[in-house]
């Protein structure tokens, strides 16, 4: 019986996975697909912004909060933000070496940050497939 | 059209750096330090020019002579009563011994000379690289203008420096200069006098070029003020590889490559430093009336002189002139729609400045509020400098500034809509 069992197919579990990116780091607007998810992974959700340094942390802390099982900011490669400061703003952020930080009792483990240029779809995709995969146990 | 050019350029940039991004990190990218090398490497220029400023003597007789004394190498023989020595009419010239001249001046010209061409060859990397990541137009017109005007004048003081070594081709440059000035209409004349300081090339005119080449230094600073009056927080250093990566290629280059040239002609016409090839100086000295059939150009800095030589000075006025106009107007095209300028909620600001000092564009100050209000000070955005980034929104704790089209009550609603939806 047992044997049975473990030769069925278990369903993988759906996860959400909600997503801040900037529309001028990765080709954000050419990865989507329906329902604001990524075309290539449907369970990450994005939300696509001006610039990664308009993300509150308390945005990241209410996903989490309300299901999301892990959340990420995606901002234009390090030194070189379309806006000079964005993502070097949301990383001490998220980091918590700048006002607003995020909560102490966050579970940092769950919250995720890249930066890439608009060239660097591959290497996002990678980076995320990697942080989904740390997040699964959690 | 144009954005699509914009767009093309903007792909070609990112791909090149991202090509380099294989070989070092993003923090290390020398390309994302294109607007901090400028100002590093004009450190250089100006504790190296302090050195050479020590020994250099900025009259007609004596100018080649000192520069040539710092670095060691051949100078300008006088008799007894301090006059030129001259044979056939060609002053006389002899090596002399390299102890005689500076420790390591060669190296200090070197890093004088290599140092300018790193300046300006940084200052164009950095102009195109903003230029062709649309980085230059709207609410960023004041750093591009004040960045052409500091391109206009690191060309002025390189040229200028080229002046002072007074050697042949330093000569011919300053006729070049009269002709191009005297090509104005009316005041051409005027101009050109002004330049040489009189009527005719003396002294005087060598201590008018040094003035212009320290006070125009001077002036590009001022400039750079300028240029950074609207930025927050200017990236002003390279970090720390890239600022040893800079400092090794300087280095090596004033010691590989000294400023100094060999050039068959010059050993033709001064014979005495045939035996002493290592040491032969750029050009030969100066002589008032005797221009050289063959000038060295140098890329970055003599170009409007090659140009001139090239088309005539009423072509090179036209074309350096239109190319300077359109640098200046570029910022103003095409305009952009600018609907989503952040809004200050008045109700809900403490005042507690977290959007003023995160703003990278300066396009927010606090204002006292009126006396009997709950709170000090009040964030006051002003308009032209906002570039609707949305870094103040980020900043702000208490949800007090908003960008109008992307609201943040609107992305918290996008993000519980899509929790609510899940995986599907």
């Amino acid at each position: 019986m047992s044997e049975i069992q473990s030769a069925i197919p278990v369903e993988k579990k759906k996860r959400v996975i909600v997503g801040f990116v900037c529309e001028r780091s990765i080709p954000i607007h050419d990865m989507m697909g329906p329902h604001k998810a990524l075309a290539d992974d449907p369970e990450t959700k994005i939300i696509i912004l001006p610039c990664s340094g308009m993300v509150k942390p308390t945005q990241m802390e209410l996903a989490l909060a309300n299901g999301a099982d892990a959340t990420f900011v995606c901002g234009c490669a390090m030194n070189d933000c379309h806006y000079r400061t964005g993502n070097i703003m949301i990383r001490e952020r998220l980091e918590g070496e700048r006002n607003p930080k995020l909560r102490k009792s966050t579970d940092k483990r769950k919250v995720g940050m890249f930066f890439f240029t608009m060239k660097d779809k591959r290497p996002f995709l990678d980076a995320l497939a990697q942080f989904k995969a740390s997040t699964e146990d959690l | 059209m144009y954005k699509k050019f914009l767009s093309l350029t903007k792909n070609l940039t990112v791909s090149l750096e991202k090509g380099l991004n294989l070989f070092t990190t993003q923090e290390n990218n020398p390309l994302y330090f294109h607007g901090a090398l400028p100002l590093y490497t004009f450190w250089f220029l100006i504790f190296s020019g302090i050195m050479l400023w020590m020994y250099y003597i900025p009259t007609l007789d004596r100018a080649w002579t000192s520069v040539n004394y710092i670095t060691s190498l051949p100078v300008l023989l006088k008799d007894a009563n301090g006059q030129l020595l001259l044979k056939n009419g060609i002053p006389v010239v002899a090596a002399i011994s390299p102890a005689t001249g500076i420790p390591y001046g060669a190296v200090v010209r070197g890093i004088h000379r290599w140092g300018a061409a790193a300046m300006m060859i940084t200052t164009i990397l950095h102009m195109l690289r903003v230029y062709f990541t649309d980085r230059h137009r709207s609410w960023r017109w004041l750093p591009w203008v004040s960045g052409v005007l500091l391109l206009i004048f690191v060309l002025f003081v390189g040229i200028t420096g080229y002046l002072l070594v007074w050697d042949a081709r330093a000569y011919s440059l300053v006729v070049s200069t009269q002709r191009w000035l005297e090509a104005v209409p009316l005041i051409g004349q005027g101009l050109s006098a002004f330049f040489i300081g009189g009527d005719a090339i003396r002294d005087f005119t060598l201590t008018r070029f040094f003035f212009f080449h320290i006070g125009g230094a001077t002036f590009i600073f001022w400039l750079i003020w300028m240029h950074f009056i609207r930025l927050h927080e200017p990236v002003v250093t390279p970090s720390r590889a890239v600022n040893f990566l800079t400092l090794g290629f300087i280095l090596v280059a004033a010691g590989v490559y000294p400023a100094v040239n060999v050039t068959n002609d010059l050993i033709a016409q001064y014979p005495v430093l045939a035996g002493d090839k290592g040491f032969i100086p750029s050009d030969a000295p100066a002589q008032i009336g005797y221009l050289v059939d063959v000038i060295r150009y140098d890329a970055w800095y003599l170009f409007p002189y090659y140009l001139m030589e090239k088309v005539g000075v009423n072509w090179a006025w036209i074309i350096l002139g239109s190319a300077t106009i359109l640098l200046f107007v570029a910022p103003f095209y095409p305009k952009d729609r600018r609907d989503n300028i952040a809004e200050v909620v008045e109700a809900k600001c403490t005042g507690c400045t977290f959007c003023s000092l995160d703003c990278p564009f300066e396009a927010i100050t606090m204002q006292e509020r009126a006396p009997g209000s709950k709170f000090k000070l009040i964030a006051v955005v002003f308009a032209p400098r906002c570039s609707e980034c949305g870094i103040c929104v980020g900043a702000c704790p208490f949800q007090a500034i908003e960008l109008p089209n992307t609201h943040s009550k609107t992305i918290e609603a996008d993000v519980l809509a899509l929790l609510k939806t899940g995986a599907q």
